[in-house]
């Protein structure tokens, strides 16, 4: 029997025949459910979505959703979603990744999507550590803390993945919390729904290779901005936002509404998808003309 | 060294001076003139990396007969600066002619009467003053001159030269025309023709490069994605099709770092666009572990990578073939290829267009192997139809079945299975960069980890069918046969050809696919042979190895170049 309806994603349509294999309180499901929250509340088909993830426990996602997933390079997931969203505008494209990934070894791939402001979703698990690799020191990690690959202490000082996005332009900036689902859901979907690029950076407590960025550790520390009163329109604002330690606030830092996505840019996507042109005739005057 | 004295029925033309002087597009418009006349023309090209300054040259050897490659000895140098002679002396004889401005430079043409050479010392730049205002139409000038001396038409010349300057209106047309005029009224009073006139006849050829040629047949097969970052020799490629943006339905990337242009045509190739990337050798190295990607993922992909002389940045602007045991093996994990090795201009437009066809219907990498002499070099090709027709290969056209038993890598004979892409229901599976099972999910079961890397190998025995065989160019029977791959095409085309003057009996194998290796047609013309010598452009004879490898079969000699310049048929022939 085959049709060719569709099904919109839900909860059920998202379950894989595998289940999980993080360790048991990784800050993983808060995220993993919070993204399948969001991606059933916006009622999109199944087959309108693609998830690229990066390498690392983050990534391992991939098996556990039952999506058109695409399980990238380490790093490199950013540049195959940005030609994935360019071949077929019409499809959701969210990158799964971790902090390793995206502020480390693809970090020239993260400043160049936001500085195209490609129409891609970006979640990035920030644990402040490398789980996957059982636990050397992260972009992310802050300085001084001892790792398996730092053991006298890391000596960079950690990235600021908010102020880094706020100073390449990206036009949806938000961080939210592993342990604060409801909250989580609602920032991935506005991330999903804005035009142009977004970034949702996550804390996401690893339990067995970060004893000092725990759930309790961020249950004391953060606040929601949104409660607060900010409102994400001004990036000096943001930036101030981003250099607070004592207390880390979670929610929308910046949004711009004038966003323009890249793909709206060009004007031989105007019509159609790149893809639903035909290539069985190409008529090739234009392209020797200048040869003669 | 012995020099081919001037033939009337060819001409050898080079200009020679600063970069930044327009050196490059007076040889396109010289090469158009003689191509518009209907002689056949192969144009080669010098210079050093960087942007103004440096000695650029650019040589036309034009004919009706057949021309493939450069010839030692010119016919007329233009010489836009005292080194435009200094450094080509050994390319002068009695029957050369040598367009300069000595007096204006501040040099003596008398140091270099010993090359036998006449000399013209035009006032160029001041007739460009007086006729445009400025003196960047002294080429035009040495053009108008030119033609003059070599027996070209005047009207032609015209045509070019207001085709060259369309988009810059009728003013600088004008000035131009001007130039040219003055220059060749000029040469007809003060200088003796060295070619009698030149016939006319009909052809319909083009005049491009390699990248030129990868870029249109490219097109031809319908390209809908192509990301790059420049690197010489390939940038070209890039150039070429970004401005075609506006006439084909193309998106083209110039990306942030060559590891982020081969991910954004894999993911655009996974997401059902036709999908390209190129780059230098050097470039593509850092290609390499995504060309594994691709290979595991089974995605689509064309990777167009042009040599040139390494290790590291090595010699950015010459050329070698020093990259093909890399290519052959790049990608870590067994990665099922193809790569192509095209020669000539024409085979750069078949073998890109080829490529599509074999990464598409067989789901995997196909190279197109070449280097800076074939990819910058211009030569004419007869001009390609006005249409292309192209199929689609492993896209399934029909709904999915709606229980969703669609497997994406479901095992099959041939090794690729039906693909399909987002946004199509009930396909829905992981394209994965793990090992994976028949649905993409992750694996690391023992025999679903033998039966897929044996699935995807199986690959590579269809595709051997349909890559392109070597080919034998000249007499059947010869005394020496030739070997060679890629570019070297040019001039072994060109032995053949000079040594039937001199009564040598030469002929020549053109390879055209590396990868898989035409063990069966090669051995089948190669076995007769009574002296194998392998022709390439690297130390260690990375091609002999190959054929080793796989045929067991030996050569008597070998002729092996590595100093980045490309091999000249008057040096092999001296060598036989």
């Amino acid at each position: 029997m085959t049709d060719n309806q569709h099904n919109y994603i839900s909860k059920a349509s998202l379950a894989s025949p595998y289940f999980p294999t993080w360790c048991p309180g990784c800050g993983n499901f808060g995220v993993w459910t919070a993204f399948k929250n969001a991606l059933s509340e916006l009622q999109i088909p199944e087959e309108q979505v693609v998830i690229v993830y990066g390498v690392g426990c983050s990534g391992n996602m991939a098996d556990f959703n039952r999506v058109y997933g695409f399980h990238a390079l380490h790093g490199r997931a950013i540049p195959n979603a940005v030609a994935i969203k360019l071949a077929n505008h019409r499809l959701k494209v969210v990158v799964v990744a971790g902090d390793g990934d995206t502020y480390g070894e693809g970090l020239n791939h993260f400043i160049s999507a936001m500085r195209g402001n490609h129409d891609i979703t970006l979640l990035v698990h920030d644990n402040q550590v490398y789980g996957l690799t059982t636990g050397q020191t992260a972009p992310t990690t802050e300085k001084g803390t001892k790792t398996k690959s730092t053991p006298f202490g890391a000596p960079e000082i950690q990235i600021n993945p908010i102020g880094l996005a706020l100073t390449c332009d990206a036009t949806y900036i938000a961080r939210g919390f592993a342990g604060d689902i409801r909250h989580l859901t609602s920032l991935i979907k506005q991330a999903i729904l804005h035009e142009g690029f977004s970034l949702v950076d996550m804390f996401q407590p690893c339990f067995t290779f970060n004893k000092h960025n725990t759930y309790h550790y961020f249950k004391e520390r953060v606040y929601n901005l949104q409660e607060q009163g900010f409102t994400a329109d001004n990036k000096v604002a943001a930036w101030e936002k981003t250099y607070e330690h004592d207390k880390l606030p979670i929610g929308l830092f910046y949004q711009d509404p004038h966003s323009v996505a890249f793909h709206k840019t060009l004007s031989q996507l105007d019509e159609k998808m790149l893809i639903e042109h035909s290539i069985e005739t190409i008529a090739m005057e234009k392209a020797v003309s200048a040869f003669r | 060294m012995q020099m081919i004295n001037s033939n009337p029925q060819s001409i050898n033309w080079k200009v020679a001076g600063r970069a930044g002087e327009g050196i490059d597009v007076t040889g396109i418009m010289f090469g158009k003139l003689c191509m518009r006349h209907g002689m056949n023309v192969f144009a080669y090209r010098e210079y050093p990396s960087l942007i103004r300054g440096g000695h650029n040259t650019h040589q036309v050897h034009a004919s009706f007969d057949p021309k493939t490659s450069q010839q030692k000895h010119i016919d007329l140098l233009i010489a836009l600066n005292e080194e435009g002679i200094s450094l080509h002396k050994n390319e002068l004889n009695e029957h050369s002619v040598v367009f300069c401005e000595a007096k204006q430079d501040g040099y003596d043409i008398a140091k270099y009467q010993d090359t036998g050479a006449t000399f013209y010392d035009i006032p160029m730049t001041n007739m460009s003053r007086e006729e445009t205002g400025h003196f960047l139409a002294q080429n035009v000038v040495s053009l108008g001159a030119s033609a003059w001396l070599m027996g070209l038409d005047i009207e032609i010349l015209k045509a070019v030269i207001h085709d060259a300057f369309h988009d810059k209106g009728e003013t600088i047309i004008e000035a131009n025309h001007r130039a040219m005029q003055r220059g060749y009224d000029y040469a007809k009073e003060h200088c003796k023709p060295i070619k009698e006139t030149f016939a006319k006849k009909e052809n319909n050829q083009i005049l491009l490069t390699g990248n030129h040629a990868v870029a249109m047949g490219a097109i031809s097969a319908g390209v809908q994605y192509f990301s790059a970052y420049p690197m010489t020799p390939t940038s070209e490629i890039l150039s070429s099709l970004a401005a075609q943006q506006v006439n084909y339905n193309l998106v083209v990337k110039h990306a942030e770092d060559e590891i982020s242009a081969i991910n954004q045509a894999i993911g655009a190739s996974y997401a059902g666009a036709r999908a390209m990337t190129a780059s230098a050798t050097g470039g593509y190295a850092l290609m390499v572990e995504a060309t594994s990607l691709a290979g595991v993922m089974e995605t689509p992909l064309v990777i167009c990578v042009g040599q040139r002389p390494g290790p590291a940045t090595g010699l950015p602007t010459w050329t070698c073939q020093s990259d093909l045991q890399f290519i052959i093996n790049a990608g870590h994990g067994e990665v099922p290829r193809v790569v192509l090795t095209p020669g000539s201009v024409q085979e750069h437009f078949e073998l890109t267009r080829l490529a599509f066809y074999l990464a598409e219907k067989y789901q995997l990498v196909v190279f197109v192997l070449s280097d800076k002499y074939g990819l910058e070099s211009y030569e004419t090709m007869p001009r390609p139809a006005d249409e292309y027709h192209n199929q689609r290969y492993g896209l399934i056209e029909e709904a999915l079945p709606s229980d969703d038993s669609y497997r994406r890598f479901v095992v099959t004979e041939e090794g690729y299975s039906p693909r399909s892409i987002p946004g199509q229901a009930h396909g829905l599976s992981v394209t994965n960069s793990y090992e994976h099972d028949e649905f993409g999910y992750a694996t690391e079961d023992a025999q679903m980890t033998k039966t897929m890397n044996e699935k995807r190998h199986r690959k590579i025995k269809g595709v051997a069918t349909e890559v392109p065989q070597p080919i034998l160019i000249g007499p059947a029977e010869a005394d020496i046969t030739l070997v060679g791959w890629g570019s070297t095409r040019l001039v072994l085309e060109e032995v053949v050809r000079q040594a039937s003057t001199v009564g040598k009996s030469v002929n020549c194998i053109h390879i055209p696919c590396a990868w898989p290796f035409p063990v069966e047609s090669f051995t089948k013309l190669a076995r007769t042979a009574k002296k194998l010598i392998m022709v390439e452009g690297n130390l260690n004879g990375q091609m002999e190895s190959v054929i080793k490898q796989e045929t067991d079969m030996k050569f008597a000699d070998h002729i092996r170049r590595y100093d980045g310049r490309p091999f000249y048929a008057e040096e092999i022939l001296e060598t036989l």
